[in-house]
């Protein structure tokens, strides 16, 4: 009995021993890295082939650029106060929405106010539920704001890549669509499922075919979720007018699409 | 004692001309009557007449008046130039001031029946010379012992940094007390008011209602051989990196040779030499020349200009062949070099901030990609420009007002061999701020280059130095960060409580002169005191900071932002960037010098704390370019923000700072803990000249005509000082003290009298035929 009593104190002092301890939640510089967060709504569940989507996006771009991100991303619900913890997040899905509840629509609304980006991505863009019914709703958490599209004029289209359109697992329509706050957007709209492109296994296979235009297409898809992020780390860096007479003789040196 | 007559003691002058009228009347009637008859006529003339006075002395019944009274002399102010200018060399070897108490003396001498009321004017209202002076015919002997008072409190009065004589007038029109019966006004004439231009009305002007004489007394009239720089006139406000036209007005008299001046423009560093800004040379032979000499100004703020001239042989005043120039140099836009290292959350929020303020222009280079970094396609197909920087930290650093180094490595981009000059930008006036992150302080490379030197923080340079403290802490307020005002928005907003910071660089104790705004919880510097996190300084002519996290972007995007709307970020960066630009919202206090600062004479500083600062303001003096320390004055604060006179005794000519540190009450009872870093307070700074001349120096000559044109407009007479005895002061005046009225006869006698004279009237009629 003795014994065990000592062995219960001594886990407990182990126990207050490690909440002493300074938290090392997140090591130093990896406060500001780009987290592609999944913003789960309602009963929603983040599962199946696409949850290896956002943490290729941060592989491809700490492999490709300079910036910082969290290679196990995170996922949190609309109504959480962690959605204000970073300025970033992911909203996805194939099929109809429920609609959001009053603590939702104010979760997002105050994430949108602090100066979130929020990137909606149609898993199914062949149906277009998701998309329609994600508008619906952002409409009830901004309704003075309306997508209008955006196309290689937006700097979205040259944070990183230089992109001549946007792609995801689906070719889809060239330009992208987003809610802008300033003249930048804030809610961004794809219809291409660019997390379905990203999506990798364990084993390196991807389990989402793209179409039509095989890997070179999922290149491209990468190359737009490191615009996004980039776009979403630096704001408008690339308008900055040091940038513009140098991004305008490359543009003017490429191939017409 | 005076006696006199009156016709009557009683009866009203109206009366008194009615009873004349009609015995004059009656008088020539009667001439008319005896004109018309025959007979004896003179007799009847002769007794009639004599009849009709008697009657009238029966009226009137005259009376003699007895009284006694003195002479009292009228009211004269007497406003004696105190200006510095007083002590430019005079007539005959002496000074203006003692010929100005000289003819004091004699005015003193020639007005002795006047009461004079000596005014040494110069700033502001005249202050009295003496006390009134009672003179008058019965007072000879005081007036002449008052003679002396004059000429020496004229001769001890502490020279004025102004001459203006229009308010003086002003001023002794508008006195409650008695008025002046006329004004003398002793002076060279340079005075700054009235102007050159229409002096005499400006003089009616300010004399008001009050219509007397002033009298002008010329001191001098002779220039003396001097050459100098008379004025410095900025053609339009001083804004940063844009071209200034400063004219230079450059004077000659009393026949030197100044056909080829040379003229110099430079700027006074915080240390080492002067800059020169641009030089020429200026033919004054005849008389006056005026240059215009182009600078570009990089730096905001305070800049202390010297403009000095090579006068040639033989100039009597060399002390205002240089001369000083506060310019306060304005930004049309604050210019700011952003430098990331990566693209973070920390670094879009500084950016957003940035660019979303419209007096901020920013240039921003982040670095996207290193050179180990896979972009899997060809350069064409990327967005990325290279860092242009050797252009930046080389040809282009003067263009900035402040740079900012957030999370940047100085070693891969090659900015470590720009280091130097980024220090010396900072020395002249720059701003910069080192925001940490990974590639911050020791870890970014800093640690023994020169930029370390400006940085408010120590970094330990050796090879095991530690870069960073990973444990999550929320930064600590220090006494000085709750006083300060640069925080002051920021407390307003979350109060002295921040979020919770994921780790911070390790720095070490803050340098000799830096401010510790917020500190770390537990960890501890080298020397014992807790790490600074955020720490403000100065060096040379400029300012730098140092945040040691990476995590301010927690203020604009967090749950704990959510509170404040995300305000806090902004709130913060604005009065980060606004101290580093000495923007007055957030300096700790003013420093004035109302009075300026002539070298060898007394310089008051004027301390205008915040109201609520408690505690002890240390007042630092240093020279500019050497940074010896000239003064070191102290004050105590009540917290009632009440301005603040310190006497700063008499400084050298040349350019000082005055750092005023303000060490909260609080911080002063923890000295004793060994919070060594916490224990400096909130610093402000002032950049300020010292002249041998001054303004009041600068042009040499006096100016008798204006002293003429103030007399000649106001009836009064504009003399020499040998030629005071002409002046026309007003005469004195009896007042009397006691007066005795006694009727010369009573008033039967007058009345027997004319009856009498009526009755031989009557015979003499009455014998000459006439009825």
């Amino acid at each position: 009995m003795r014994a065990r009593v000592s062995s219960v104190l001594l886990v407990l002092v182990a126990v207050l021993l490690v909440a002493l301890v300074p938290r090392p939640s997140r090591a130093f510089g990896e406060e500001g890295a780009f987290n592609p967060r999944i913003l789960l709504t309602g009963t929603a569940r983040w599962e199946g082939a696409r949850t290896t989507g956002p943490a290729r996006w941060s592989e491809e771009l700490t492999r490709r650029t300079s910036a910082p991100a969290r290679l196990s991303p995170t996922t949190v619900r609309a109504d959480a106060p962690a959605l204000l913890a970073e300025p970033f997040a992911i909203w996805g899905g194939e099929d109809d929405v429920p609609a959001l509840t009053e603590r939702e629509v104010l979760g997002i609304r105050r994430f949108l106010a602090l100066g979130g980006v929020l990137f909606v991505d149609d898993f199914a863009p062949e149906s277009g539920t998701f998309g329609k019914a994600a508008r619906r709703e952002l409409a009830r958490v901004l309704p003075d704001g309306a997508p209008i599209p955006i196309g290689t004029e937006n700097v979205l289209f040259r944070s990183f890549y230089l992109l001549r359109r946007a792609v995801g697992r689906v070719e889809g329509e060239p330009k992208l669509e987003a809610i802008l706050r300033g003249g930048v957007p804030q809610v961004i709209f794809a219809k291409h499922d660019v997390l379905g492109a990203l999506a990798r296994a364990a084993n390196g296979t991807h389990p989402f075919v793209v179409v039509p235009n095989g890997e070179p297409q999922r290149e491209q898809a990468a190359r737009l979720a490191v615009n996004v992020a980039m776009f979403v780390l630096c704001s408008n860096y690339k308008d900055d007018q040091v940038h513009a007479p140098f991004l305008m003789r490359r543009r003017a040196s490429e191939p017409s699409p | 004692m005076t006696t006199s007559l009156a016709p009557s003691g009683d009866l009203a002058p109206s009366f008194q001309l009615l009873a004349a009228l009609l015995t004059v009347l009656g008088i020539v009637l009667l001439a008319v009557e005896l004109r018309r008859s025959r007979g004896s006529r003179i007799a009847a003339f002769a007794t009639g007449s004599l009849a009709s006075i008697g009657l009238l002395c029966a009226v009137l019944r005259p009376v003699a008046i007895q009284s006694k009274g003195s002479l009292v002399g009228p009211r004269v102010v007497v406003l004696a130039d105190a200006s510095r200018s007083i002590d430019l060399p005079g007539p005959a070897g002496k000074t203006r001031r003692e010929e100005a108490a000289r003819a004091l003396g004699e005015l003193a001498k020639h007005g002795a029946e006047v009461r004079l009321y000596g005014l040494a004017f110069g700033k502001g209202a005249p202050a009295p010379l003496t006390g009134a002076l009672a003179s008058g015919a019965a007072e000879g002997a005081a007036q002449g012992g008052a003679e002396g008072r004059l000429g020496q409190a004229l001769l001890a009065a502490r020279p004025m940094p102004r001459s203006d004589l229009a308010g003086a007038i002003e001023s002794v029109a508008r006195a409650a007390d008695e008025r002046p019966a006329a004004i003398v006004v002793i002076s060279d004439g340079r005075l700054d008011r009235p102007g050159e231009a229409q002096a005499g009305e400006a003089i009616r002007a300010a004399l008001g209602t009050l219509t007397v004489p002033v009298h002008a007394v010329s001191v001098a009239t002779e220039a003396p051989r001097d050459a100098s720089v008379r004025a410095v006139r900025a053609a339009g406000a001083a804004v940063a990196h844009q071209p200034l036209t400063l004219r230079v007005e450059i004077g000659c008299a009393g026949g030197l040779d100044c056909d080829e001046i040379p003229v110099s423009l430079r700027e006074l560093r915080e240390s080492g030499e002067p800059t020169v800004l641009a030089s020429g040379k200026a033919n004054a032979s005849s008389g006056s020349a005026t240059l215009e000499l182009e600078v570009t100004l990089d730096r905001a703020g305070a800049r202390i200009l010297e403009v000095s001239i090579d006068a040639p042989d033989g100039d009597a005043v060399p002390d205002n062949d240089t001369r000083y120039m506060t310019i306060d140099v304005a930004r049309d836009r604050v210019r700011v070099l952003h430098v990331a290292g990566r693209p973070t959350y920390d670094v879009r929020a500084l950016r957003m901030w940035l660019k979303a303020d419209a007096s901020v222009d920013v240039v921003a280079f982040f670095i996207l990609r290193t050179p180990t970094d896979d972009v899997v396609a060809p350069s064409e197909e990327l967005a990325l420009i290279p860092f242009p920087v050797d252009e930046l930290f080389s040809e282009h650093l003067p263009s900035f007002d402040a740079v900012v180094l957030q999370d940047f490595n100085a070693a891969p981009y090659g900015l470590a061999k720009h280091l130097r000059s980024l220090s010396r930008y900072v020395d002249k006036g720059g701003g910069l701020i080192m925001v940490g992150g990974p590639d911050a302080f020791v870890p970014g490379n800093y640690a023994g280059t020169p930029l370390a030197e400006v940085l408010p923080v120590e970094l330990d340079r050796g090879a095991d130095a530690e870069g960073a403290d990973v444990a999550s802490f929320v930064p600590r307020t220090t006494e000085a960060g709750r006083a300060a005002p640069v925080l002051g928005p920021l407390r307003d907003l979350i109060g002295e409580q921040w979020p919770e910071m994921p780790g911070a660089n390790v720095v070490g104790d803050a340098r000799p002169g830096a401010t510790v705004l917020l500190e770390h919880p537990t960890r501890r510097t080298p020397k014992g005191g807790p790490m600074p996190i955020l720490a403000l300084g100065e060096h040379g002519s400029g300012r730098t900071i140092a945040l040691a996290i990476d995590g301010s972007h927690r203020l604009l995007f967090s749950a704990f932002a959510a509170n404040a709307a995300g305000r806090a970020h902004g709130a913060f960066w604005d009065a980060m960037l606004g101290w580093l630009m000495r923007d007055p919202r957030f300096e700790p206090a003013v420093v004035e010098l109302a009075d300026g600062c002539i070298a060898g004479e007394d310089t008051t500083l004027t301390l205008r704390p915040l109201p609520g600062q408690k505690g002890d303001a240390k007042i630092t003096i240093r020279k500019l370019g050497t940074g010896e320390e000239a003064r070191a004055l102290s004050a105590r604060l009540d917290g009632k923000g009440e301005p603040l006179s310190l006497d700063a005794g008499k400084l050298q000519p040349g350019g000082y700072s005055a750092t005023v540190e303000i060490v909260p009450s609080e911080a002063g009872a923890a000295t004793s803990d060994g919070a060594a870093s916490a224990q400096r307070g909130p610093t402000t700074r002032r950049d300020f000249a010292c002249e041998r001349g001054g303004d009041e120096w600068a042009d040499t000559r006096p100016d008798p005509e204006r002293l003429a044109a103030i007399a000649a407009a106001t009836g009064g007479k504009s003399v020499t000082v040998d030629q005071i005895g002409s002046l026309p002061l007003p005469a004195a005046t009896q007042i009397a003290a006691e007066r005795r009225v006694s009727p010369l006869l009573p008033p039967w006698a007058w009345t027997l009298g004319a009856a009498m004279l009526v009755g031989a009237h009557w015979i003499v009629r009455r014998r000459g035929g006439l009825s």
